[in-house]
């Protein structure tokens, strides 16, 4: 009976459920397509996170064959690194043995060593390619005249005398010699063989060599069988010497999708946007009107979309009805959508993501949009290949056997000649020193083991063997940094050597900046986001006041708000892509200012209009003749002005803006009126007390803050201003879905400030002193300033502090901007704190600018734990820093599963999408900036009819080092593995390897490593940390990346 | 003060020629010194580069002011400087039949176009310079944008039809070869291949204007085209009369409408516009939406008498300039991409200049399009700030823009008309280029037909497709 019953079911879905099957199969496939969202909302993410389940070395290699696309940089790329001493030799070595375990000292063949081998096909470059190419090579070049030049002299003289004498001794004379012996004596003229000179020994050395290397590899079996042939018929079409059809269809379907989804570019939305009237039924009704389009492609296209139309047939229907016409089968759907969907992947990616997250959009659309654009794509790519196959193959069969037609026209693969397969034999020789007379004693089994052997170590595997070498480099740096900068602080019991007091040092302010200890009270005390562009900003604040404290955490505060200010249209989400916020806050005019915020929001009504009514009119034909004819030629005076004079023409803007517009005072408005569910209504925005209590001493217990409070507590959100640049969001705080962070940090202080917050704060253990004062602020990223918030609040008892506290965050900001600088090309190394603070002004100010900031580039580690390991540790802008306190902790490390929760899959994002952008721009990133166009307000793309370009611009990654995110935790591993279990994003990344994973012991400073599974204890390859009195004296002159360094004059450790 | 101004009134012909010639030689010197550093295999620094760039254009640029005043100060209307005659055949020396002069005219069209066309290059030169800071093909961008400079100032200034082709020919080359800049992806080059066949139109019909004239009159002289004589103000531009009789001016008018139309993207050429956004921004805000596609209306400005000669001439190119503004308009108002946008907001605008030229207007088109130039390159050069204006204008207006319901059929029509952008380049396709390209095959096929006859031979089957090309590597 249960048999019977598993085969009726079995039946049933697959007779009554071929729709819900391809539904499946489009779900499936779509998974493989870009997850960018709006570039209005941009948000990083590991590109390849459809591959997280397998360990990244498969991934980037799946990734790379599916998407077409790089795995790692290139060969020549890491050889280049291994020539600085990017890469280490012996580091290489190490990798490789690591890698091959008890194979590595096998030998081959007995030759050599596995190990060798292969470290040889590292060091040199084996060159190889097309069979003609290599003829062209062998004939033309000194191939075979000269030994490859990277030998050493000494090697060469060897490989010479020895191919010598061994020629004289058992060749030269002799009958029965091997049969390429002959040809080459009398090409060479053997009777005068007493008489050739060292370059015609060498000649003649280098065609015995290859000669011999022809000879065995020749009789061979093939190699690996040839790949399978493609699936799609557009790639059997354009194999075949047909015209490509994806021309003709991405041309239609960009114009189209874009048109769908615009969110507000053309004057004319596509037409019918009525309700429930999707992709599908707008193409069908656009292209149903009668009167085929002049391409002779689309003569089909009215008819058809007529018939789908009236017939009433849904998009599923309609697909499968195109899947059956170009003779798909079901077994094949998975395969072939996978690959229909990748010919344009950024429009596909984006109907996916609009359609999953209609709330990031002003103009949503309907669910089921992706299966609609699948039915459209399918239907263009029936029309467009049995046009072209007709057109340029003159096939006129059915289009169901097109391809199979096209298999059989489809030339076989060329496989690889014996030529080819003896090069690399040939080459290697040379580096590894064989003789000769070694190679022609191999045997037939032996060859075929000695070229499996050379052609088993690929080149994607080299890359792989190279960048583990890469990265293996700068962890050693990044934790012996951390140890010794541990051991110069703390003492065996992982106490601070020597405590600071302010008496106790004079020269504040210059050299010492040890941290305050907890019964001193630090003059101030700073909150900013995790981010590590933050690293460099907290760094050179420290160095300048000596006695505040810093810490860093995700930038939203623990405050997932929808905010709108008080100039703000609608409410935007400002908290991490995977919180839906639950609450709404809203910036409105402090009493008594109401009058003045109307009439000045009336002021900014009427400047709107006027603006979009000049934005409109200049395009439309009648106006525009007045606009431009009139008034174009004053566009004349700003035109020049912005782009010669960017930063005055910006302070002159400014000047204007302020002269014209008055900001009145705002206050956020926090606090629900009770009894209402939070809403975007006015009466049910906000928090109630406890919710606010709540939320804030989770924070302050977050980044261990929960006592020793000072008399202030800056709250610092960041965001980047910068002009003509698409990507902006992409700059801003990640935690707070690509937006400047300022509400939050405002937010935060202004609850912390509220005295039933305090006493419920007081009452959950983490009492804050009457005179701490919390001030929330912003750090532009951008021109390095740092706006506060709500000073008119500050009581007057607090004011000549907070002007010291202000003229501390200026100095910083103008440090920060040098060190920043330093990085950029076009910024002299010279310049002073004051000039460098002026060039990231110009910059953000700058049209012309396509490098405003660096954003997250040379992103490489991220710390959690307690601030005073790594004060006064120049971490060169590479380390995310996010505070926790492991004594605060629960025992299973409640605290640090929450924040690992979030700070592995956004770090880590952050740092996976840098470097997949960085490994391939074009096919993972979105290339260069410079040609890029806004379509819709959703994207970019290249010139005016690409697909949508998703990643990274190569600006933005340029200096970037493509390592992964290294995470070093202060707690033990025992803590970590039960998070692990725990938590299955962070537990599939470490064990997955997609980030590197150390943990630092918090009481003796201890470095464990992660390593398949287990965490080996870490010995510092270092013994000492380089020095410098302040960041500045470490970095001053350098323009590439810098090692790391104590900062400061530390006790002698 | 009296003194110097009546020193610089006598001295005035030798100053303004010697400033004049400044006008033309510096973009010329500029193409030399950055064209030569390059074939040497010496690129200059991108520092150096940019000031070369900026000083040749900004002296240029005083040059032309500086003339300008004289010619202000001297109420001269009409200055030309000579590069010389280069052909010269004829009976006797006062009365050439055939002659062949290199020489650049100031006057009232030429002195704002080629001040328009310096502070242009000029500012976006500056712009460049940052904006393609670190790109490999800096260089090359500064190379040909300096050809482009040099073009645009000679056919700016152009007195004869073939000083104006030099320029037309450098502007036109300069343009497709950065259309197609980003060379390592096939679209652009596709495309820059489409904007130099168009190109190519243009010129064939201009060149075909310039052996017209030569064969009417012997000399390819503008001057005696629009009917001007050395010395007589009420003559220069914009006055004059075309001495050509009312036939042989609808002969070169026709020629010289075509090439007008393919430079300046008129129907039905018009499909080359949005393709030529390949290009980076600043030389497609440059190129498309101020002075190139300008180029077209300042020949027809600088021919004017031509047109004026006939009345079906005229009435074409009303017609043309309304069509051409009618369609943009339409086509511009459902472009989802803002360099698209902008550039149909361009031809709007250019349509309507061309048929302001049609109506026999002279100083009005002048002021249109040298403001509809200045404004549209600021709209360009702020292109990728749409994002940000947008939201400013939301925020402004306190709400989401509403959008303009669209219904009825005639609507959706227009609608898909917009979108396929007329369907202009899949007519200029089939109805052109493809029996173009059947005709040539044609004769291919009988030239092999004949050739084997001749050989001896039985008829070969056509070549084989060619193979893809592969590159030399390392093995994967």
């Amino acid at each position: 009976m249960a048999l019977k019953a598993a085969v009726e079911e079995a039946r049933r879905s697959s007779d009554s459920d071929p729709a819900e099957h391809l539904r499946h199969a489009i779900d499936h496939a779509a998974h493989l397509l870009p997850a960018q969202g709006p570039i209005t909302v941009f948000i990083h993410h590991n590109t390849l996170h459809a591959f997280e389940a397998q360990r990244f070395e498969d991934a980037v290699r799946r990734g790379g064959e599916v998407f077409g696309c790089q795995p790692y940089l290139t060969e020549e790329r890491y050889r280049t690194e291994l020539g600085r001493g990017r890469i280490r030799f012996d580091g290489l070595r190490w990798v490789l043995r690591d890698d091959l375990a008890d194979r590595a000292d096998d030998q081959i063949v007995g030759l050599c060593t596995r190990l060798d081998l292969r470290l040889a096909m590292l060091q040199y470059p084996v060159w190889t390619g097309p069979a003609a190419e290599l003829d062209y090579f062998l004939a033309e070049t000194h191939a075979l005249r000269r030994v490859r030049p990277d030998v050493s002299a000494a090697a060469r003289g060897r490989f010479v005398a020895e191919s010598r004498r061994w020629v004289m001794r058992d060749l030269r004379g002799r009958a029965g010699g091997p049969a390429w012996a002959g040809p080459l004596f009398r090409k060479f003229g053997a009777a005068r063989i007493e008489t050739w000179d060292d370059p015609t020994w060498e000649a003649f050395a280098l065609e015995g060599l290859w000669a011999i290397c022809l000879a065995g590899v020749a009789p061979l079996a093939p190699a690996a069988p040839p790949p399978a042939p493609p699936v799609r018929h557009r790639d059997l079409l354009v194999a075949a010497g047909a015209a490509d059809p994806d021309l003709w269809v991405n041309d239609l379907l960009v114009r189209f999708c874009a048109a769908f989804l615009d969110q507000g570019v053309a004057h004319w939305p596509l037409p019918p946007c009525g309700e429930g009237e999707g992709l599908y039924r707008s193409f069908l009704r656009l292209y149903g009107e009668p009167g085929a389009p002049p391409a002779p492609w689309l003569a089909g296209l009215p008819a058809a979309a007529r018939r789908l139309l009236d017939g009433n047939v849904s998009p599923l229907d309609a697909a499968r009805e195109s899947l059956d016409a170009l003779g798909v089968p079901a077994a094949e759907w998975d395969e072939f959508l996978a690959a229909t969907l990748l010919a344009l992947r950024g429009w596909g990616g984006m109907v996916r993501e609009i359609e999953a997250r209609g709330d990031r959009v002003g103009h949503p659309i309907p669910a089921g949009s992706l299966v609609e654009f699948v039915a459209v794509r399918l239907l263009l790519d029936r029309l467009a290949a049995a046009h072209a196959a007709k057109a340029d193959l003159g096939y006129t069969g059915p289009p169901a056997g097109l391809r199979g037609a096209l298999r059989a026209r489809l030339p076989a693969p060329p496989r690889p000649t014996a030529a080819q397969r003896a090069f690399p034999v040939f080459q290697l020789a040379q580096v590894l020193g064989w003789a000769p007379v070694e190679l022609s004693r191999l045997t037939h089994g032996e060859w075929a083991l000695l070229v499996s052997e050379v052609e088993a170590f690929t080149g994607v595997e080299r890359r792989r063997v190279f960048h583990l070498a890469y990265e293996r480099r700068f962890r050693t740096q990044t934790l012996d940094a951390l140890v010794l900068h541990w051991k110069n602080l703390k003492d065996e019991g992982g106490r601070m050597k020597d405590e600071w007091t302010p008496e106790a040092d004079p020269a504040r302010g210059s050299s010492s900046i040890l941290p305050p200890s907890s019964f001193q009270r630090p003059r101030f005390q700073v909150v900013t986001c995790l981010d590590e562009r933050e690293e460099s900003f907290r760094r050179h604040l420290e160095e300048v006041a000596p006695d505040c404290q810093t810490f860093g955490a995700a930038g939203f505060f623990n405050v997932p708000i929808y905010y709108r200010g008080a100039d703000d249209a609608y409410f935007v989400p400002l908290c991490p892509i995977v919180l839906t916020p639950g609450h709404w806050v809203e910036e409105q005019p402090c009493d008594g200012h109401e009058h003045a915020h109307q009439k000045q929001t009336r002021t900014r009504k009427a400047y709107g209009a006027a603006s979009k009514g000049f934005q409109v009119g200049t395009r439309s034909a009648a106006a525009g003749a007045l606009l431009t004819g009139l008034f174009g030629s004053l566009a004349a005076v700003p035109l020049v002005a912005r782009i010669l004079f960017p930063r005055l023409a910006a302070k002159a803007g400014d000047w204007f803006g302020r002269s014209v517009f008055t900001r009145p005072a705002t206050r956020l408005k926090l606090e629900r009126e009770p009894g209402h569910t939070p809403a975007a209504r006015n009466d049910s925005i906000g928090f109630t007390v406890p919710e606010m209590a709540e939320r804030a001493a989770r924070l302050l217990r977050d980044i261990g803050l929960v006592g020793g409070f000072s008399r202030f507590v800056f709250i610092l959100g960041h965001g980047s201003d910068s002009l003509n640049n698409p990507h902006k969001s992409a700059y801003d705080c990640g935690a707070c879905g690509g937006s400047p962070g300022a509400p939050n940090g405002r937010a935060l202080a202004q609850i912390l400030n509220d005295p039933r917050v305090r006493a419920r704060v007081a009452a959950d253990g983490v009492p804050i002193p009457d005179d701490t004062r919390f001030v929330g602020g912003y750090h532009n990223t951008c021109d390095d300033s740092v706006t506060l918030f709500d000073l008119d609040r500050v009581p007057d008892s607090h004011r000549a502090e907070l002007g010291r506290a202000r003229a501390d965050f200026d100095a910083a900001c103008e440090r920060n901007a040098h060190e920043r600088s330093r990085r950029f090309m076009s910024a002299p190394l010279d310049q002073t704190f004051a000039d460098a603070r002026l060039h990231v002004e110009n910059r953000s100010q700058d049209l012309a600018q396509v490098r405003p900031e660096l954003g997250h580039a040379t992103n490489a580690v991220c710390v959690v734990g307690r601030r005073e390991n790594t004060r006064g540790l120049f971490l060169d802008r590479r380390a995310f820093l996010t505070s926790y306190d492991p004594t605060q902790d629960d025992a299973a490390g409640g605290t640090l599963a929450r924040l690992l929760g979030a700070a592995v899959p956004v770090c880590a994002g952050i740092n996976l999408e840098y470097y997949f952008s960085h490994v391939d721009s074009q096919g993972y990133g979105c290339g260069t900036k410079l040609p890029h166009n806004v379509t819709g307000l959703v994207g970019v793309m290249d010139g005016a009819a690409s697909d949508l370009r998703t990643g990274l611009p190569w600006q933005m990654v340029e200096i970037h080092e493509p390592v992964r995110l290294q995470f070093v935790v202060e707690t033990t591993p025992e803590v970590i593995v039960g998070i692990m279990d725990r938590i299955p994003i962070v537990g599939t990344m470490i064990r997955n390897g997609w980030v590197q994973f150390a943990v630092q012991h918090p009481d003796t400073g201890e470095v464990r490593l992660y390593r398949d599974g287990v965490f080996e204890p870490y010995t510092p390859q270092a013994d000492e940390l380089p020095r410098a009195a302040t960041s500045a004296d470490w970095y001053r002159g350098w323009r590439d990346h810098l090692e790391f360094a104590s900062i400061g004059t530390t006790t002698d450790g | 003060m009296p003194d110097l101004y009546a020193s610089l009134i006598a001295h005035h012909s030798s100053l303004s020629a010697y400033l004049g010639a400044a006008v033309v030689a510096l973009p010329a010197a500029l193409v030399a010194v950055l064209g030569v550093a390059s074939l040497a295999g010496r690129p200059l620094s991108e520092r150096a580069t940019a000031r070369a760039t900026s000083a040749a254009t900004g002296f240029a640029l005083l040059a032309a002011v500086g003339t300008f005043v004289l010619m202000l100060a001297a109420d001269s209307r009409h200055v030309v400087i000579g590069f010389g005659e280069w052909v010269h055949i004829g009976h006797g020396d006062d009365e050439p039949h055939y002659h062949f002069a290199v020489k650049f005219v100031f006057d009232r069209l030429s002195v704002p176009f080629v001040a328009l066309s310096l502070v242009l290059c000029g500012t976006i030169g500056a712009f460049a310079h940052r904006y393609m800071h670190r790109e490999p093909g800096y260089n090359r961008f500064f190379v040909l944008y300096a050809f482009f400079t040099a073009g645009m100032v000679t056919t700016a200034l152009a007195g004869t039809i073939e000083t104006l082709f030099l320029g037309w020919e450098l502007v036109g080359l300069s343009s497709a070869l950065l259309v197609g800049f980003f060379h390592d992806r096939p679209a652009p080059v596709r495309n820059a291949l489409r904007v130099w066949v168009v190109y190519r139109v243009s010129d064939a019909a201009l060149l075909l204007a310039a052996v017209v004239l030569h064969h009417l009159s012997g000399e390819g002289d503008l001057d005696r085209l629009t009917g001007y004589h050395e010395g007589v103000d009420s003559e220069a531009w914009p006055f004059g009369r075309c001495p050509l009789t009312e036939v042989q001016a609808l002969l070169v008018g026709a020629l010289l409408l075509v090439a007008a139309a393919g430079k300046s993207a008129l129907v039905p050429f018009s499909g080359w516009l949005p393709r030529a956004m390949e290009g980076p921004t600043p030389s497609s805000a440059v190129f498309y939406g101020a002075l190139s596609v300008h180029l077209g209306a300042y020949l027809l400005l600088r021919t004017g008498p031509v047109f004026d000669a006939s009345l079906v001439l005229s009435a074409a190119v009303v017609a043309l300039g309304l069509t051409t503004a009618a369609y943009a308009a339409l086509v511009g108002r459902v472009q989802t991409d803002i360099k698209s946008a902008l550039s149909f907001a361009s031809l709007t605008q250019v349509g309507l200049i061309v048929a302001e030229i049609g109506l026999g207007w002279r100083y009005i088109p002048l002021v249109h399009l040298l403001g509809h130039a200045c404004l549209r390159t600021l709209q360009f050069v702020r292109a990728p700030s749409v994002i940000r204006d947008h939201h400013g204008i939301e925020n402004a207006l306190g709400g989401r823009a509403a959008r303009t319901a669209g219904g009825g059929r005639l609507r959706a029509r227009l609608y898909r008309f917009a979108l396929e952008r007329g369907h202009l380049d899949a007519l200029l396709d089939r109805f052109v280029a493809d029996p173009f390209v059947r005709l040539f095959r044609a004769c291919t096929a009988l030239e092999k037909r004949w050739t084997d006859a001749i050989a001896g031979r039985a008829p070969r089957p056509a070549a084989p497709a060619s193979e893809p090309a592969e590159k030399f590597k390392q093995p994967a």
